[in-house]
């Protein structure tokens, strides 16, 4: 051990050396365009018009009163308070069933990871053939005895249930491995003691295994918060932010404003709206995963 | 007579349970089951409920897709994740080995820029790097999309490298150092093959993030470079939507994805979600 304590500062700088890559190379990847994000919406940067590098907040109060941007905030905290909740509870309840109703069938647990792996453009593209009623197999199902289902996409409501019937389907599989990994980490002992004191299997569910599941649901559901926020195959093949306004989230909006309006710092600022707000969810998640590694 | 009757009512509840599960089943597979359908069908009887003629198969689609431009943005998508991938993993492993056995104060920070820059929406990273590429004529090319590429992939590979290398025991390092060897050593004969399921898993992620972005190649790509999941909206168009082709090539897009199921386990669980615990 001598020998160890010895070499540690040898040891110290090596590892030092083994970082330095890791972390010149996120400072030109990641770093840097974010530095760019900054400086593109504290200026005037405009496609056709060319960059007027003079200093200005003007991006910032212009997005305080506009309407757009505002419904845009709405319409991303609608998709993804209902998206999460869907996820995370059928995520949740197939787990759950997955380990107390059918344990014994292991070869089904493959099948619920499927829909995990399959690319978001593709996700978007079967669901709005789900979604097309003279296309999608539900809706001739449902005709044979003569009940209509309506057009999901041409409605304000039905439009982003649509969105969140597809981003349910493709990530309750991340919450339901999650809380796979939670639950084996739960020793049974309780579950037993419960049992024999009497409990029923509901009362053992409600009072003891959510109760231990409560850090790794609220993770989760953080998890799946900001990947909710960024939002865009979904919007961009199902609906394209329609009808009218309806699903043109504050993520999609920016990408309007930069790419098909040509107002680059205006879209540039919409960004550093989002990160921040991506930036508070993460130290979240940072400081709980500090005091989870910790416990 | 009270004992039948409360194994009786468990048995519903067991039945519900069942049906439960049998539900969210339905539900997991009935979008990849359509998928096929449409992919076999033909172009006529698209709009026929497939009740009505379970037989009127087709292969045409396959052979159509081969012929289209898919084949040329799969090999696009193919360099460009592997790339990206390979310079993630030389880079950012060797950085997570310093991060979860180095001595530091900031790691807290680490973290936290790691989780951040994974987080962060993608549209701010890529407006800054749209007005780079348009100046220095990066726009529709391999190394511009890799460039874009580090950014998925390497805040997750030095995380993820981080949780699964401080599973490895201080005195297997401390031993492979005492015999003499050096810490490059260490890392690439002692560290690595021990955490090797985990490193293996990462690397699976980093490939899947490069190879199912969407945004990203949309913006950077036109048509030289352009990537399998931006080459499917081709099918779609103001006239008409061509199902059959959509349908199969999502369906060879997510092919590669595969090796994730067989890999869904604690190593996958790991690299996405950091230290979990119950």
């Amino acid at each position: 051990m001598n020998q160890i304590s010895g070499v540690q500062p040898v040891l110290q700088r090596s590892y030092r050396l083994m970082l330095l890559p890791a972390v010149i190379a996120v400072l030109v990847f990641a770093v840097l365009p974010l530095v760019g994000m900054f400086v593109l919406s504290f200026t005037g940067f405009d496609l056709v018009k060319g960059w007027d590098t003079g200093f200005t907040f003007d991006n910032f109060t212009k997005l305080a009163s506009d309407k757009r941007f505002i419904n845009s905030v709405w319409v991303m905290l609608a998709l993804s308070v209902f998206g999460v909740i869907a996820q995370v509870i059928a995520g949740t309840l197939i787990a759950v069933g997955l380990e107390k109703i059918i344990p014994r069938w292991r070869h089904v647990r493959g099948f619920f990871v499927v829909p995990f792996v399959v690319p978001h453009v593709a996700v978007a593209l079967v669901w709005l053939s789900l979604f097309t009623p003279t296309l999608s197999p539900i809706n001739a199902f449902f005709d044979l005895f003569g009940i209509t289902i309506p057009a999901f996409l041409t409605t304000r409501w039905g439009a982003i249930s649509a969105i969140v019937i597809a981003d349910t389907w493709a990530s309750f599989p991340f919450v339901m491995l999650l809380i796979l990994a939670a639950l084996q980490g739960i020793s049974t002992d309780l579950d037993e003691a419960a049992s024999i004191d009497g409990a029923t299997k509901m009362q053992v569910f409600w009072r003891i295994t959510l109760p231990l599941l409560k850090p790794a649901l609220l993770m989760v559901a953080l998890f799946r918060f900001i990947e909710t926020i960024k939002h865009f195959p979904l919007i961009y093949v199902m609906t394209n932010g329609g009808p009218g306004r309806a699903t043109q989230a504050t993520n999609y909006y920016a990408f309007i404003q930069t790419f098909q309006n040509s107002k680059v710092s205006y879209g540039a600022a919409i960004a550093v709206f989002l990160f921040i707000f991506a930036a508070i969810i993460s130290f979240w998640v940072a400081r709980m995963n500090a005091r989870l590694s910790d416990a | 007579m009270r004992k039948p009757k409360s194994k009786n009512a468990f048995s519903w509840k067991q039945a519900a349970g069942v049906t439960m599960m049998l539900a969210f089943l339905f539900f997991a597979l009935l979008p990849i089951i359509w998928s096929f359908i449409l992919a076999l069908r033909p172009e006529n009887r698209l709009f026929e409920p497939i009740w009505e003629s379970p037989t009127a198969l087709t292969l045409a689609n396959i052979g159509k897709l081969a012929d289209s431009g898919f084949p040329k943005a799969l090999l696009n998508s193919f360099i460009t994740a592997s790339v990206s991938t390979a310079l993630a993993v030389v880079i950012g492993v060797p950085g997570g080995f310093a991060l979860a056995k180095g001595r530091s104060s900031r790691k807290f920070l680490a973290s936290w820029a790691l989780l951040l820059l994974r987080m962060a929406p993608p549209v701010g990273f890529v407006i800054p790097l749209f007005i780079l590429y348009l100046n220095i004529g990066f726009l529709d090319t391999w190394w511009g999309l890799i460039g874009a590429y580090m950014v998925l992939t390497l805040p997750l590979v030095v995380w993820s490298s981080w949780t699964s290398l401080s599973q490895i025991p201080d005195e297997l390092i401390e031993a492979s150092l005492l015999d003499g060897a050096t810490m490059g050593q260490t890392l690439r004969r002692v560290v690595i093959p021990a955490a090797r399921p985990g490193l293996v898993a990462t690397a699976v992620l980093a490939f899947l993030l490069s190879w199912n972005d969407f945004f990203f190649a949309l913006i950077i790509t036109r048509s030289d470079t352009v990537t399998a999941p931006v080459a499917i909206m081709n099918f779609v168009s103001y006239a008409s939507v061509d199902w059959g082709s959509i349908a199969i090539a999502s369906i060879v897009l997510t092919l590669p994805t595969v090796p994730v199921i067989v890999f869904a386990n604690k190593y996958i669980v790991q690299s996405m979600g950091g230290a979990v615990k119950g």
